[in-house]
């Protein structure tokens, strides 16, 4: 399994010009392979533009990021990526989208078959393949994303705020249901969130990014054991990083 | 009933009630005795018209030569304007290098190049089918560009972090997205095509639907012309009929269907 690093990465939106603005500087980062990382900070804080960099989506002014040992420059399969807004193709039924990636591969008919079923049911979504997304609600379709994503057997997966959308409670459960495919797979993820509560309940590792530019400003090591619950959310273990968190976003 | 049954319903009911009205408006005015049946013929002249040119077999004629330009007319300029406006709407360079000229030409009424293809290739079919192509090209493309400009960016994004290549997100993302436009663009272009064909006829034809109006204004047969502005009227709401149902099939997945 890889790890992904990045080594003093520095992004300057429209550099050398005369607004030339500093987004992300000597960002300094290794997360390991296998494991569950978030990001947090306060909205402009760049940790967006860290995960789109990562997946490749644009290069970084300054710097280098390797998955694995090799340099990032591009789009490709190995790190997947599940959007912030809705991303799931309307125009494809559920199952079509689940095996989206594989079929640009040239997968068979059975193997399309296949993934979808597993995928489908993985993320809770059976009975559902032959759906149109219009007719799912918001948190189904989150579901079709992520199901997307992992049918398409990344090394690593990049979340950008995937459940900023959702109401509390889809959003808790969506977030146990991540845990349990993420400790099945066991892929790295890389998790954006601005949601302190979130990070905890997920994560190993938290960088916390101050902002403009953005920096990282301290790492958390989450020692909560696993399987996490939902009544740990409540255990003073987790409030007390949750306080410390919360005073270091709060300046 | 739910909510919905009574709206389609409604609607039924009040587009039957205005054409009635329309008709019954149309039989009271030529039943005056102050009407000129010459300029404004009752509707018998019209119907009996009508079985007249089925008897003599010069509608049937009229309506073959004008339905295969319609056809033909149709689908070479959607054809050309579907790959002139996926390509010019996804690539940039071939945008830079299209576009300029796509724009220069629009504003340009696709009849105004009657004279021109008349000196070039004379009176012949092809000239007919030529000008309803431009026609239904001019006003499709702009409609096909626009789409695949409107893909979402995100959409694109989620293909390529899935290892898609530029071409198969051409291919599976944003020729797909953009079916909404290209299909308003078709049905557009179908309305073109209707309007070009009787201005070409008018214009050049031994034959057509425009050829039996232009007959029809040359021996004063008023109910002919009739007639045939029926006939087409009634032609092109079935095609653009035909046009809903198709779309209504290509875009189940959409939110906006009709």
């Amino acid at each position: 399994m890889p790890e992904i690093k990045t080594n003093n990465l520095t992004h300057t939106f429209g550099k050398g010009g005369e607004n030339a603005l500093t987004v992300l500087e000597d960002i300094d980062l290794t997360f390991e392979s296998g494991s569950f990382n978030s990001i947090i900070g306060t909205s402009g804080c760049g940790k967006s533009t860290l995960l789109k960099m990562m997946a490749g989506l644009f290069d970084p002014s300054d710097g280098a990021m390797t998955l694995d040992g090799t340099v990032i420059h591009g789009t490709d399969r190995r790190r997947g990526m599940v959007f912030q807004q809705d991303a799931v193709f309307p125009w494809m039924t559920v199952a079509k989208n689940i095996s989206y990636g594989p079929r640009l591969r040239g997968a068979s008919k059975a193997q399309q078959a296949e993934i979808e079923a597993k995928w489908t049911e993985m993320v809770g979504l059976k009975g559902f393949e032959d759906r149109w997304p219009r007719e799912l609600s918001g948190g189904m379709r989150k579901r079709v994303d992520i199901g997307r994503v992992y049918a398409n057997d990344p090394d690593v997966l990049l979340m950008d705020e995937p459940f900023g959308a959702l109401d509390a409670q889809t959003k808790e459960r969506m977030q146990s249901d991540l845990l349990q495919t993420w400790n099945q797979t066991k892929k790295t993820v890389i998790f954006v969130t601005h949601d302190i509560e979130e990070a905890i309940f997920l994560s190993d590792k938290i960088v916390v990014l101050s902002s403009r530019p953005g920096r990282v400003h301290h790492i958390e090591e989450v020692s909560l054991p696993r399987p996490r619950t939902d009544d740990m959310r409540l255990t003073e273990e987790f409030l007390e990083i949750k306080r410390r968190l919360w005073a270091m976003l709060d300046h | 009933m739910n909510v919905l049954d009574t709206l389609t319903s409604r609607r039924l009911w009040l587009g039957v009630l205005s054409v009635a009205v329309c008709f019954a408006a149309y039989i009271w005015v030529t039943n005056r005795p102050d009407n000129n049946p010459a300029l404004l013929p009752p509707i018998s002249d019209i119907v009996k018209s009508f079985f007249v040119n089925i008897e003599s077999g010069s509608l049937h004629t009229a309506l073959g030569a004008s339905l295969f330009r319609i056809f033909m007319g149709f689908f070479i300029g959607t054809t050309m304007a579907l790959i002139v406006g996926c390509l010019v709407g996804w690539y940039k360079t071939i945008e830079f290098l299209v576009d300029p000229l796509i724009e220069a030409l629009r504003p340009i009424p696709p009849l105004a190049y009657i004279p021109i293809i008349i000196i070039w290739f004379g009176i012949e079919e092809f000239s007919r089918v030529l000008i309803i192509s431009i026609a239904c090209f001019m006003v499709c493309v702009v409609n096909v560009i626009a789409g695949m400009k409107n893909v979402p960016q995100v959409y694109v994004d989620a293909a390529s972090t899935m290892g898609a290549s530029r071409f198969q997100v051409f291919r599976t993302v944003a020729v797909p997205a953009a079916t909404p436009f290209i299909i308003t663009g078709y049905r557009i272009a179908l309305g073109a095509a209707w309007t070009t064909l009787v201005a070409s006829e008018l214009l050049a034809a031994q034959n057509g639907l425009g050829f039996l109006l232009q007959e029809g204004r040359r021996y004063f047969l008023t109910d002919q012309v009739m007639m045939v502005i029926v006939i087409i009227g009634a032609c092109a709401f079935l095609m653009d009929r035909a046009f809903r149902r198709i779309q209504a099939y290509l875009m189940q997945w959409s939110e906006a269907r009709e």
